[in-house]
């Protein structure tokens, strides 16, 4: 199972963007960011130009689109982030069916995207797709939540997360790749390593 | 006189493939090496569904420039505002304004190619009602400052009328561009003077800093050449002189003789006769290479911008 952070919640650009890079940073497989219609992926492209190897997944109203526009605006945000773009799409089945189609490089009403996405094809999402959860307990509760969701072969979590990004990447993201995750390495990290 | 750099088109062409991966980090690399160098802005440039991918998304790509640099304006000439939804296009426009912190520039334009049209489910028929409810909506909700591509009289005075910069094409000769330049101005007086300072005036120019009559010739058929595109596009403008669907070759002549290709002083002597506030340096060529591209941004900043500084109109 692969995390990601979860940044539509915080209303600072800068701050969205420091997390963003403290993700990037610590091995975060990826990050949610959303905005007004219109403005997601331009929240979304500015936050790829300053990381190099998360995944920048953009939540999208899909009904206040075009399907074309939308398509093509992923399509660009994916050649700016070098293929790391993905979507959440929140709207009609058809429309979404369409942009997932644009989306592959495959004609969809008579067109065809130019430029087409950098991948073979960005992954679109349903909003059920991605579960989402508030990790604010102590690290033992955590635990336990990532637990569940990995051993019901959850592929994404969306995580809220308050702490230090470090403590998310040391303690939770080995648990949620392996069921036999050593706790014991992270604790003795955090000893060899403190994380302030 | 402000001097920026255009147009970027993020394409692969005919004459220069190339990956759209490489085409979007050049953007990021060249809008740092354009702050690095002093210059006031750079522009972006809009098609749908053109073979060469011109880009069909400029918000997001303006993005990624603004979140490269720190002083650098990046704007849109021109974001094709018929083949968009206004409200959206506001969204992103005062995202970008927040984000950048007054850094991003939106010039708006009609289009004119109906497979555009036609792949947004619009009719080119109501390109004009489009454009104006989009910028009823644009005025209403946002304050970054707008500037209308326009390529006849008629749509200079419309801007003028609504107080709004104009953004001139490259292509145009001078006469040309000092008729558009005084129907606006006339046509802004005429109407109240809304917004009460004069709208200020953009112009593309096709230029390159060259030393030898090798290299002027070079740069010339560069020039010449880049135009190819827009006779794929199929753009022409009535009583400009320029036409590309029906006479290719005239339109580069026209083209040629209203480029400025030689030295730093040459070029700002040329200039100096546009009554502008901002020059946007055409150097956003498909053929020239790599290392002629960073040279001739270089030579701009270094070399032109001191020489044009205090060029143009004071408004």
């Amino acid at each position: 199972m692969r995390l990601v952070l979860d940044l539509r919640k915080v209303s600072s650009h800068s701050e969205r963007r420091r997390l963003a890079n403290e993700a990037d940073q610590h091995g975060i497989w990826g990050i949610v960011v959303t905005g007004p219609p219109g403005a997601e992926c331009v929240e979304a492209a500015a936050i790829a130009t300053v990381t190099s190897n998360l995944s920048v997944i953009v939540d999208v109203d899909g009904d206040a689109a075009h399907p074309t526009t939308l398509a093509e605006e992923v399509a660009v945000l994916d050649q700016i982030s070098r293929r790391r773009a993905a979507l959440i799409f929140r709207g009609e089945t058809t429309t979404k069916l369409s942009v997932a189609a644009l989306l592959s490089g495959l004609p969809s009403n008579g067109v065809i995207l130019s430029p087409p996405p950098a991948q073979t094809a960005v992954p679109v999402f349903a909003p059920e797709d991605m579960p989402e959860v508030d990790l604010e307990g102590d690290l033992q509760n955590n635990a336990a939540i990532i637990d569940q969701y990995r051993d019901a072969s959850t592929p994404f979590l969306v995580v809220s997360w308050n702490g230090p990004i470090k403590e998310l990447a040391r303690h939770l993201v080995g648990r949620a790749a392996s069921p036999d995750f050593p706790q014991m390495v992270a604790d003795l990290a955090d000893e060899i390593d403190p994380i302030e | 006189m402000d001097m920026g750099i255009g147009l970027w088109c993020l394409q692969s062409t005919a004459t220069n493939p190339r990956s759209f991966e490489q085409a979007y980090q050049e953007l990021v690399d060249d809008a740092r090496l354009a702050e690095n160098n002093g210059i006031h802005s750079l522009w972006l440039s809009e098609h749908h569904a053109y073979y060469d991918g011109y880009c069909p998304a400029l918000l997001p790509a303006a993005s990624a420039a603004l979140a490269a640099t720190e002083h650098l304006k990046v704007g849109t000439g021109v974001l094709l505002l018929p083949l968009h939804e206004p409200n959206r296009v506001a969204n992103a426009v005062n995202l970008l304004d927040a984000q950048s912190k007054g850094r991003f520039h939106l010039g708006v334009g009609m289009g004119y190619r109906p497979i555009e049209f036609t792949m947004k489910d619009e009719l080119i028929s109501k390109r004009l009602q489009l454009m104006n409810t989009g910028l009823d909506t644009l005025q209403a909700k946002v304050t970054t400052p707008t500037w209308v591509g326009v390529s006849s009289e008629k749509a200079a005075r419309r801007a003028g009328r609504r107080g709004l910069g104009l953004f001139i094409s490259g292509a145009f000769s001078r006469d040309v561009v000092n008729g558009l330049i005084a129907a606006h101005r006339t046509e802004w007086e005429t109407s109240g003077s809304p917004g009460g300072t004069p709208p200020p005036v953009g112009l593309l120019r096709n230029l390159w800093i060259v030393d030898t009559e090798t290299e002027r010739r070079k740069a010339l058929e560069w020039v010449r050449s880049s135009y190819l595109v827009y006779a794929g596009l199929g753009w022409g403008a009535d009583k400009t002189g320029v036409d590309f669907v029906s006479q290719i070759e005239a339109s580069m002549d026209e083209v040629e003789r209203s480029a400025k290709v030689g030295s730093a002083e040459e070029i700002a002597e040329d200039l100096e006769g546009y009554d502008v506030d901002l020059v946007v340096c055409r150097v956003g060529y498909d053929q020239p290479p790599r290392t002629a591209l960073v040279e001739v941004i270089e030579r701009i900043g270094q070399e032109l911008l001191p020489l044009v500084k205090e060029l143009g109109v004071q408004r």
